[in-house]
């Protein structure tokens, strides 16, 4: 999956769990400020990445993701370390 | 005052949400209760070939993003979608302005009979598929009973009391009830109580499939509901739920609230018998209507609002113990059942027929029993069969009994 598509899919999966325009959503747009995102929030947005890319995120990852850009940096590099299901 | 002889505060109702099979909001709900229609269809939310029971009051229509925002509404279960709504339309009722108000004593008290079965069933149908690493990570703010209650809470920040009752199918009237309690002594000025269910999963159905206390009438479904007649063969299963804004007597009144009746007596009880099967002799029915009546003051009402089932034990224990309680008067008070129209929606079906009983004191109207066309000989009261009918209604009665033998009566009247 190419930068790109990897940034569509994350933007349409947060345009639709939080009711957000997807052409509100850029790559600098913040979870927790512009997204109101809570930590639980964040969580369960892990979790519903997990299932969408299939791979597997490590909890002490999540904490360090603060923008879209930070979402599709970690799923790029995980997608090249986890193999396909 | 605003006390009454034993020195508690009065309690008034000054706003009704509901969501029922056959209508959602007051409006549409009291029109289908007038006018004798039943909600109840084959259910066309899960497949249910494997079923016995393939009928259910089925909610359709409710869009849950008018009611909360589109994000809480997709990470909440069903039975919350329920509780939130019938909160929204309360409010509004009631013109209560929740920003000029003490938050610290305005609460809510919800009952729930499962809490949020829907989601609880798919995510462990997806630890069975995919392993107990893959449930979702807000599982358990979801499926929790009390998530309707805090839902609620936070949703309109009530800063009061934040409690959710699971008595079975006597949840939401005991919620009624001991928020009633909690505002005659004082712990709060407003509530928002009622209940609400979700059950229509294929756990749900199937395990009231497997109890064999459902009707089998898949054939007609807006004919399955019969409480009292002859040919009755179990209840409905239904979703749905109920909440009414209950206010203390002056405060309503300071505000120049729309009072819409009073609530003037409760009890609760336990027959202390069978986990599913009434006590046949109806002997802690009878205590806890005759307890709710003494509460209220009363020694009869002009209307009840029966818990009917429609299953062979509960409308003739219902009848014995009315007939218990009122002696030959019984003969005289017209009864009917909400649930021939909308099926039983367990945790809600106290609040659902609370606003009932409300609205049948603000319209002096009965709505009738339906698909009451052969009565059970040993149900000989007048069940209002057919067609509802005008009546001057001062006082009203509302029963409910749950698995469990948890009972609950309410007692209503008109503004004084």
């Amino acid at each position: 999956m190419s930068n790109q598509e990897i940034e569509q899919k994350v933007k349409q999966i947060l345009s639709k769990k939080l009711d957000v325009e997807l052409d509100k959503i850029t790559p600098e747009t913040r979870l927790a400020e512009d997204l109101g995102l809570d930590s639980f929030g964040a969580v369960e947005l892990m979790f519903e990445l997990e299932e969408a890319f299939a791979l597997k995120i490590p909890d002490s990852d999540i904490e360090h993701v603060r923008t879209v850009k930070d979402i599709c940096a970690y799923l790029a590099m995980w997608s090249e370390k986890t193999p396909r299901q | 005052m605003g006390t009454n002889e034993m020195g508690r505060h009065r309690v008034v109702i000054t706003g009704l949400g509901v969501v029922a099979c056959n209508g959602i909001g007051v409006e549409e709900f009291w029109r289908a209760n007038v006018e004798g229609r039943s909600g109840v269809t084959l259910i066309d939310a899960f497949e249910t070939e494997e079923l016995s029971s393939r009928i259910g009051g089925q909610v359709r229509g409710l869009v849950p993003a008018q009611y909360m925002s589109a994000e809480i509404a997709s990470r909440v279960d069903r039975f919350v979608h329920f509780g939130v709504a019938c909160a929204d339309m309360a409010l509004r009722e009631s013109k209560l302005d929740l920003t000029s108000e003490d938050t610290d004593r305005a609460g809510v008290i919800i009952g729930s009979g499962a809490g949020g079965q829907l989601f609880h069933e798919e995510q462990i149908l997806a630890a069975v598929d995919r392993g107990a690493h893959r449930i979702n990570p807000l599982a358990v703010p979801r499926v929790t009973p009390n998530a309707v209650a805090s839902q609620i809470a936070i949703r309109f920040g009530l800063k009061g009391p934040n409690l959710v009752i699971s008595t079975a199918c006597a949840s939401g009237a005991h919620a009624i009830g001991e928020a009633f309690r909690k505002i005659q002594y004082g712990e709060m000025e407003v509530c928002f109580a009622g209940g609400v269910e979700a059950p229509l999963t294929r756990f749900g159905l199937g395990a009231y499939c497997s109890l064999r206390v459902v009707s089998k009438n898949n054939a007609n479904p807006a004919g399955a509901s019969r409480p009292f007649d002859r040919k009755r063969d179990g209840f409905v299963i239904a979703e749905g739920g109920a909440v009414l804004v209950l206010e203390e007597r002056e405060h309503a009144r300071q505000r120049g609230a729309p009072i819409l009746a009073e609530l003037i007596g409760y009890a609760s009880n336990s027959g202390a018998h069978h986990m599913v099967m009434p006590d046949p002799g109806g002997e802690d029915a009878a205590r806890v209507m005759a307890a709710a009546l003494k509460d209220a003051g009363l020694t009869r009402v002009d209307y009840i609002n029966a818990h009917a089932t429609s299953t062979k034990a509960n409308d003739v224990v219902e009848t014995k113990a009315i007939k218990a309680v009122f002696g030959p008067e019984a003969y005289h008070i017209p009864i009917s059942s909400t649930k021939s129209m909308i099926g039983h929606a367990l945790g809600a079906a106290g609040a659902i027929e609370a606003v009932v009983c409300v609205k049948a004191i603000g319209e002096q109207f009965i709505p009738p029993t339906i698909n009451l066309d052969e009565p059970d000989p040993e149900c000989d009261l007048d069940y209002v069969p057919g067609q509802g009918r005008a009546a001057k209604l001062r006082t009203v009665m509302s029963n409910s009994f749950g698995f469990g033998n948890c009972n609950a009566a309410l007692v209503f009247s008109s503004v004084s």
